[in-house]
């Protein structure tokens, strides 16, 4: 769920997948074991993040109802880390479900692709799966389809480790009985932050990055000190994108 | 301050991560597969993310700029977000301690 995928690589390896004939029942109980069981390692890494996540949340003043409900409902460490640096009350809620949207936007191509590998699955069933949804989930499902173990009930398996680590490390994060002050309280503060620092290196594409990035970065920074950080990411970035996608660089 | 704009803002977001994971099943068939929007949405990621780090740095100073030299160089070197979080966390801590 929390590592963002190497954009690029997902798209190919999409575009490069054809349907997966339909050759079993497209959910079992045995595949949710598998993936369970394959997942159970992330229990621990998810929720070592989800702990950082709650313990920013606690530095901002949302309460713990509020803060676990955010890691359940939106449960992306990415949305939340930019909808964090977003926060202000009120709530601007018109730029912080543009941003949700913006950064979560591979989800699009991965659910699509799990139209394609699961056709025979009823939407009643997948849509409530699709609720946990992560980015490592999906990438199990699909290797194990490739392998020939087409299964729902192994992305169900591998989403719930996954989803428990999460949301049960923000809550844990949250409820640490420690309450940072000076440096440590703007280190804690700084967390949002360092979570989006830490995926810039996965989504560098070499020196051909460089120009739309300073364009990005540099069009954040005036936007910053005009309309506000809430309007930064998205008007830096989608400068930056447009500026991409007419150099040509993901070609 | 009554917290139910709280819960609003949360449950709009959350609308907005679901209607990501459950928009391509649902219009598969209405996404275009080439052109200008899949490349956007390719693009958009690492510049969103740029953009969004250089307006945090301008509120945050020094710290956020160290904080976010570490968890990046970690990550490069590591590959590992746990690592690239507490990298960031500790130059963040030093910065301010020291600047």
């Amino acid at each position: 769920m929390r590592r963002p995928l190497n954009c690029r690589a997902l798209w190919l390896m999409v575009m490069a997948m054809n349907s997966v004939p339909s050759t079993a029942r497209p959910f079992t109980a045995a595949g949710f074991r598998r993936g369970f069981i394959a997942a159970l390692p992330f229990i621990i890494s998810n929720g070592i993040a989800g702990a950082v996540m709650g313990v920013a949340y606690r530095g901002l003043g949302l309460g713990f109802g509020a803060s676990v409900l955010f890691s359940t409902v939106v449960y992306s460490a990415t949305a939340q880390a930019v909808t964090l640096g977003l926060w202000a009350l009120p709530p601007p809620v018109a730029a912080m479900m543009l941003a949700c949207a913006a950064t979560n936007a591979r989800y699009l191509v991965m659910s699509a692709h799990l139209r394609q590998l699961f056709p025979d699955m009823p939407r009643r069933l997948m849509l409530p799966i699709l609720l946990i949804l992560g980015d490592a989930s999906w990438l199990m499902t699909v290797a194990e389809a490739e392998k020939g173990r087409r299964d729902a009930g192994y992305l169900l398996g591998s989403s719930v480790p996954m989803a428990i680590g999460w949301i049960g490390g923000t809550a844990l994060g949250y409820a640490t009985p420690l309450t940072p002050h000076g440096p440590v309280a703007i280190a804690a503060a700084f967390l949002p932050l360092a979570f989006i620092a830490s995926l810039l290196p996965t989504q560098w594409r070499g020196l051909r990055s460089l120009l739309p990035w300073t364009i990005a970065a540099i069009v954040g920074v005036a936007v910053a000190g005009t309309l506000g950080q809430s309007w930064a990411m998205l008007i830096g970035g989608g400068v930056g994108t447009l500026a991409s996608a007419l150099r040509g660089d993901d070609v | 301050m009554s917290d139910w704009p709280v819960y609003a803002a949360i449950l709009a977001v959350g609308i907005a991560a679901y209607a990501m994971r459950a928009g391509g099943f649902l219009a598969i068939g209405a996404m275009p597969q080439t052109g200008l929007v899949p490349r956007l949405l390719r693009l958009a990621p690492g510049n969103l993310f740029v953009a969004f780090a250089a307006a945090g740095i301008l509120e945050g100073g020094w710290p956020s700029l160290i904080g976010c030299a570490g968890a990046v160089a970690a990550m490069a070197a590591t590959k590992k977000e746990w690592a690239a979080l507490a990298a960031g966390f500790a130059g963040a801590a030093i910065a301010a301690s020291l600047l």
